[in-house]
Parts: C-alpha cells; structure tokens; sequence
C-alpha cells in the first residue's frame, strides 16, 4: 500500500508568501480582524476588571473547597467537629496506614485502567461498524444512548436484581441450563469483574459516540484512495484511520479514566464495596471514612493522596496525547 | 500605562466588592452553626398553627405517622416527617446544626450516635426539662436497660426513647417439622440445624438467613445476638473493649462457622435479601427485630403467615442465661438551633409518652417496640406481639448488650464489622479480626 503523504499545511501565523524556514512575526491579530491597536492607545486594552467575576468563582468554587479540604486533613476534623486542632501530617499517615484505603488505591487503578481500556477497544469497534453502516444513527442512536441517559443508581438496582444468588435472573437461566448457581457478587474476583462490566454497558456507548463523530471527519478521499491501491479494509483501518482518529482516541481515553477513577454510585448499590474489601474503590473508601465513619480529617488527607494518584495518571495521558497530537500534525 | 479613570475606579471596586461579599457570604454559610435561644423549659408553647418538622428513621415512618396524627388532634400544630435511612441520621443531623442550616425542629437518632450528635452540638439538652416535667414524661416508667444507653451522655439527658429493638430467633415451622428438627437452644445446636436443613433443602431452601451486610445495623446486629448468647460485652464498665475475650472470639467463630450453610451468601444479605427470602419460605431461621412478628403475619407480605414462630436468642460457650441486644433502639431530640425549641420540646416529650407509645405498640406496621414498663404490661403489646410477647418483655426487663455509644463509637463498630467481614470471606481468624478490631478501638 503506498504511503499517504499530506500536503504541507501552512502555519497560521506565517505569512502564506514567507519563504520556507523563515521565523514566523508576532501575530498581528486573530484572522480576518485589523490588528491589535497598539498600547496606550484610545481603544486600549480589555478592562482587567472584566476576569474579576470569573477569578471570584474560581476562588469561590475550586480554591476555597481546595483550601478547606487543605485545612482539614491538616487538623482533628469529625463531622461534628471540623477544623479542629492542628494535627500536622497524623490524618495522611492515619490514612495511609489504613488498609481499606490503600488498597483501595491499587483496586481503582486497577478498575480505571481495564475499564477504560475494554470501553475503547469496544467503543471504538462499534463505532467502525456503525460507520460502515452509514452517516445516519436512527434508532441505533436511540439504543446507544439508553445505558448512557439511565441513572446510575437504577443501573445498579436492575444488575443486583439481575445477578441475586437467590431469586435472580442470572442464576435462575444458568439453573435451568443446568449451569449451577452461579453468583459472581459472592467472590472478590466475580464481583470486581462485575463492575468492570456494569461499567462497561453504561459507558461504551459514550466512547462509540465520540469516536464515531471522530470518524465522520476522516477524508472521504483518504478512504478512496486506499481502495484504489488495494488497501484491506483492516489496513485502511489501522494505517489510516486509526492514527487519523488517534487524538480523539486519547482524549476519550483519559475522559473515561478520569470518570472510572471516581466512580462511587455503582459500587454503593451493587456491592457496598464488599465481600471484603474487594469493591472498595477510593471513592468508596473516602465517603465511608468521612459521612459513615465521620473521620472528615482523614477522609480530606485521603482525598489528597487519591488526587495525586489520579492526576499521575492524567498527566501520563494528556501527554502522551499530545504526543499523537504531535505526531499527527 | 493608562491612568486610571475615576469611573473605572468605581466599577473595579463595585465589582471586587461584590466579589468578596460573595466569597464571605459563602465562607459565612460554610461555617459553624447558628446558635438559637435556650429551651425554656417552664414555657407553655402555644401549639396551634405551629409547624415542627422531624427528620426521621425511614422505617420507624408509621411509628411517626401516629405520632404526628395524635398531636396533631391534641394540639392544632402541624407536623411534618422527613424520612431517611437510619444509616444517614446522625449524619443528616449534624450537617443540619453544623451548616446553619436549621431545617429541623425534632431528630430522631440512633442510640448508638448519641455520642456524635452530643459532641457535634446538635442536640439541646433536655436535663432540666425532663426533671420539670417529670410527672408527665415518668421517667421511672421507662425500663432501666433503655433509657440511659438512649439519653444518657455525660451526665445530661439529650433526648427521651423512641423505639426499643430487640432481637429474637425466627424459624419456620413448617420446614423444621419437614426435617424433623427442634427450635435451638444454644448456637451449637443452630449450626447443627442449619446444615442438616441447607444440605436437605438442596438450594431451594437454607437452614439459616444471616444478614452479613458489612455496616453495623446489619452485620454489627449479628455479631451482638452471639456476642450475648456467649456472655459477652463489647465494652466492660469503664469502657475498655473487651473484644479479645474468650467469649467475643467464640461469638465470632460462631458467626463464620455457619456461613456455608447460611442463604448464599451472608456478606450479601441484607435487610431486602433476608426479609423476602424468610417470607417467601427459602430459610428457614433469621434473627431478627421483633417487628418480624408483624410482617410474617401480614398475608400482603408473607406466605409462611401460620408457619413461624420465634424463640429467645440461643446461648453458648457456658453461659447459660438467653440475653438479647439492643440492635438498633432509637430516641428524639430537640435541635440545638431549631426556632421553635419548645413546640419541638412538647412533641418529643408527647412521643415518648405512656398513651402514645401504647398507641405505636398497638397499631400493626408501625415497628414500634417496647420502651416503658407500662407498655409491658399492656393489652396491646400482648396483642400486637402475641406469642413473642413473654420473650420480648424478658430481654427488655433483663440485662440486654448495650452498643458503644460515646463518640466515635459509629466509627468504632465499622472497624469491627470490617474486620468480621474479611473473617467471613476466610481471610483472616475470629482471633486475629478481633485483635484487630480490639488495637483500633483501643487506639481510638
């Protein structure tokens, strides 16, 4: 198959008649307005006052909950009693220490990744499928998005009723086929699984929305092209609209890892994060310590540690996705 | 650099003081509660046309249902119910008193959250109003193994008891004749019967229901109706935990040891589990709250309405005295920063009132138990709880086990149902769960 070499795109901030390799002048203005008056001229500059709003409820909404989550894993904070006396570094090392939380950070990790990565793997095959079918969703559309519009909480309801031990749909089909009584929320593995799958029916549908809009803006002509010299359609998949894609692909990703790293409402109604401590994701964990156990300080010192974990992650996937960003032009 | 205009001075200032209007406003809203006037315990409230709202224990809502109808009758006020689930009271209550917020007048609380409540300043003491209106509330009616564990924090009385809350062994006749087993006595006996019926039952019926449910209401009441059965305590007088005693460890082995023979499996059962499958007949034996008496006998609920009966926990180990424990119980207070502390006052002190609790106790469905001497006596708890009757009376007149309640004690029983559920996964030993449970409660 030959290679499909795009045309040099001019940069948008050179002049199209600068010659090649020449560094591009400051940016006279946004395209297609005069440019910027210059300083101290009569139009002048955009009012400072005009961010102050937005500086207020950035201040308002992220810094003050930010600094108060700051102040209380700092001090003794129950419910009853936040903001107590200082404590120092006693709430992170108590958190830390506590062997629900930390494992808990090893089992979210673990969910976020692998659900994340069979929500693409499928999300993005039935979206192929989807666009090979056509440009039109229909009633496709209507099913796709059903998991996705359901809350969660009635998700879980309907898939603890559905895999009861007793009474429940799974183990009375898998009965009358003479399957045994299968009850995959009695084992810490079956029932990590059955998130990972409860998961997966709610959000796939999400991942083949992105990526099939994604793939609407393929070049029609690209695909031609490929046909023309005999590309497989796997080829043409794999080496044009897959690294076509592969930003989309990346930003899906990290968007599905960031939700599936917080998910909290699935394992409340499912499992209680149980048997054990099987299902006990840090969401889970940190809502236990704080409003049923009411060690606020503790549950703050957690939250901390769990942000960093995540935000580890994030900072991985945003770069690597500007690295395909990058790689694509 | 451009000179600044006086109208430009004036909008910058306008808008950065909103700005910080806003963000004190809401520091403000953020912070600690508002504090209302003192209860004046002598005042004659006047009643009529007065709204008191109640946050309340979802399935204590019938019990309140006759509560508010009652003094709505008497007295002309309003009462409005808001129903929770019980795991979320105590902290629905703070967050209520600790935001400012003040959205009710009454809470109801359970027992075991006293502590919280009291420590987080959401209840109004009630010590001095008691004593002044103790020819109407009889304190000496209320029985001696409820009302101070309900009220008493401190050495101040922060509430008056709601509802009692027992434990007693359910089991299903029909399917004890079936197998040609005898009600247990002790919980040997109870294991030996729950495996001879699960192995016979074949997986349509199990010899026993055991709510395994790791939070304290559920799998914390399992581990209490054994803990008593073998003569044990959670705490001895001075409030040391006593969770590596012989008797707290054989409680525990007890509790894993009947898990393969119990409805599958036990860390999954909980209330919407255990109660359908005892009353549609898939198990043969549940300990349970005494209202089971009610629901197994409710044709809209039950298929095994002739077919149950119930017997006194089982004891073990060589204690040979049958106990029960104070699982759940629940009391009401008034809210420290309610606007209308002595209408709140007036409808706390008539719910726990001999002629209202005799009304609760004798309506079918209101979960109500036992607080009062009197209500012993009764004709309508004789009724109500028929055949059960005798047991109940006996447990509540004796010395039932009584939960940590001092604060933190929510956080405390946690750790224990924790350290009882990887035990019952078979992760860890009765002895080595409880030793652990016992260094966090002595830690804490």
């Amino acid at each position: 198959m030959s290679a499909v070499v795009a045309p040099p795109r001019p940069s948008p901030s050179a002049p199209a008649d600068a010659p090649a390799g020449a560094r591009p002048r400051r940016r006279p203005g946004l395209p297609g307005l005069p440019p910027r008056p210059r300083r101290g001229g009569r139009v002048g500059r955009t009012p400072a006052s005009l961010s102050w709003p937005l500086i207020a409820a950035l201040l308002v909404f992220s810094a003050f909950p930010f600094a108060y989550l700051i102040g209380l894993a700092l001090t003794e904070s129950t419910l009853a009693r936040p903001l107590g006396a200082f404590t120092g570094l006693d709430n992170l090392t108590e958190a830390l220490s506590s062997t629900a939380f930390k494992g808990s950070l090893w089992r979210s990790t673990l969910f976020a990744l692998t659900a994340s990565a069979v929500q693409l793997v499928l999300g993005t095959a039935l979206a192929l499928l989807l666009a090979v079918r056509g440009r039109r969703l229909g009633w496709t559309g209507v099913v796709l998005l059903l998991p996705l519009v359901t809350p969660p909480v009635m998700v879980g309801v309907a898939w603890k009723l559905l895999l009861a031990p007793v009474g429940g749909a799974l183990p009375s089909i898998a009965g009358s086929l003479g399957l045994g009584d299968p009850n995959p929320l009695g084992s810490p593995t079956g029932a990590m699984v059955t998130l990972i799958v409860i998961d997966t029916w709610q959000w796939t549908p999400f991942v083949t929305l992105l990526v099939y809009a994604a793939l609407l803006g393929v070049p029609r002509d690209l695909l031609d092209a490929a046909r023309i010299d005999g590309a497989s359609s796997w080829q043409t998949v794999r080496h044009i609209v897959l690294p076509l894609i592969a930003g989309t692909l990346v930003a899906v990703a990290l968007l599905r890892m960031i939700i599936a790293f917080k998910l909290f409402d699935i394992v409340y109604v499912v499992t209680s994060g149980g048997p054990g401590f099987a299902t006990t994701l840090s969401s889970f964990d940190i809502y236990r310590t704080g409003l049923q156990q009411f060690q606020v300080g503790e549950a703050a010192a957690a939250t901390i540690v769990f942000s960093l974990l995540v935000g580890v992650f994030v900072t991985v996937v945003s770069r690597l996705r500007r690295r395909v960003a990058g790689a694509a032009g | 650099m451009n000179p600044t205009s006086r109208r430009v001075f004036l909008r910058n200032g306008i808008v950065l003081g909103a700005s910080v209007t806003s963000l004190s406003a809401l520091l403000a809203a953020c912070g600690g509660s508002d504090s209302s006037g003192a209860l004046d315990v002598a005042a004659t409230p006047e009643l009529e046309g007065e709204t008191i709202k109640v946050l309340v224990n979802q399935p204590n809502l019938g019990a309140w249902k006759v509560v508010a109808a009652e003094f709505e009758k008497e007295t002309g006020a309003k009462v409005e119910l808001s129903p929770i689930p019980y795991d979320k009271l105590t902290s629905q209550a703070i967050r209520d008193v600790q935001s400012g917020a003040g959205e009710f007048d009454v809470f109801q609380y359970w027992y075991v959250g006293l502590g919280d409540l009291v420590e987080g300043g959401a209840l109004e003491d009630l010590t001095d109003y008691i004593e002044e209106h103790a020819d109407e509330i009889k304190p000496d009616d209320y029985l001696a193994s409820i009302y101070d564990p309900y009220t008493l924090m401190d050495g101040r009385r922060w509430g008056l008891p709601f509802d009692g809350d027992t434990f007693l062994l359910f089991y299903n006749r029909r399917i004890f004749d079936e197998f040609g087993v005898q009600p247990p006595q002790t919980w040997d006996e109870y294991a030996q019967v729950a495996k001879t019926i699960t192995e016979g039952g074949k997986g349509d019926v199990y010899g026993a229901i055991v709510m395994g449910q790791q939070v304290p209401i559920i799998l914390g009441c399992s581990y209490a109706d054994r803990l008593v059965g073998f003569g044990g305590r959670f705490v001895d007088e001075s409030g040391k935990p006593q969770l590596t005693s012989p008797e707290a460890i054989a409680a525990a082995e007890a509790l894993f040891a009947v898990g393969p023979d119990a409805l599958p499996t036990p860390l999954q059962t909980g209330f919407d589990q255990a109660i359908p499958a005892f009353l549609n007949g898939q198990g043969a034996m549940i300990e349970f709250w005494t209202d089971m008496s009610v629901m197994a006998s409710n044709p809209e609920q039950s298929k095994i309405i002739d077919d149950w009966a119930a017997v006194k926990l089982p004891v073990g180990g060589s204690n040979t005295v049958h106990g029960t424990a104070l699982n759940a119980g629940f009391g009401a207070g008034v809210s420290a920063i309610s606007k209308r502390k002595e209408a709140a006052a007036a409808l706390v002190k008539f719910q726990s009132s001999p002629a209202v609790q005799e009304k609760i106790i004798g309506e079918f469905g209101t979960g109500g138990d036992p607080i009062r001497k009197s209500t012993l006596q009764s004709a309508a708890f004789k009724k109500t709880f028929g055949q059960a009757a005798p047991d109940v009376a006996e447990g509540l007149e004796g010395q039932p086990l009584v939960w940590p309640n001092t604060a933190g004690a929510v956080d405390k029983l946690q750790t224990l149902v924790d350290e009882l559920a990887l035990g019952i996964q078979g992760q860890q030993s009765a002895q080595e769960a409880l030793e652990k449970a016992q260094a966090a409660w002595e830690r804490a």
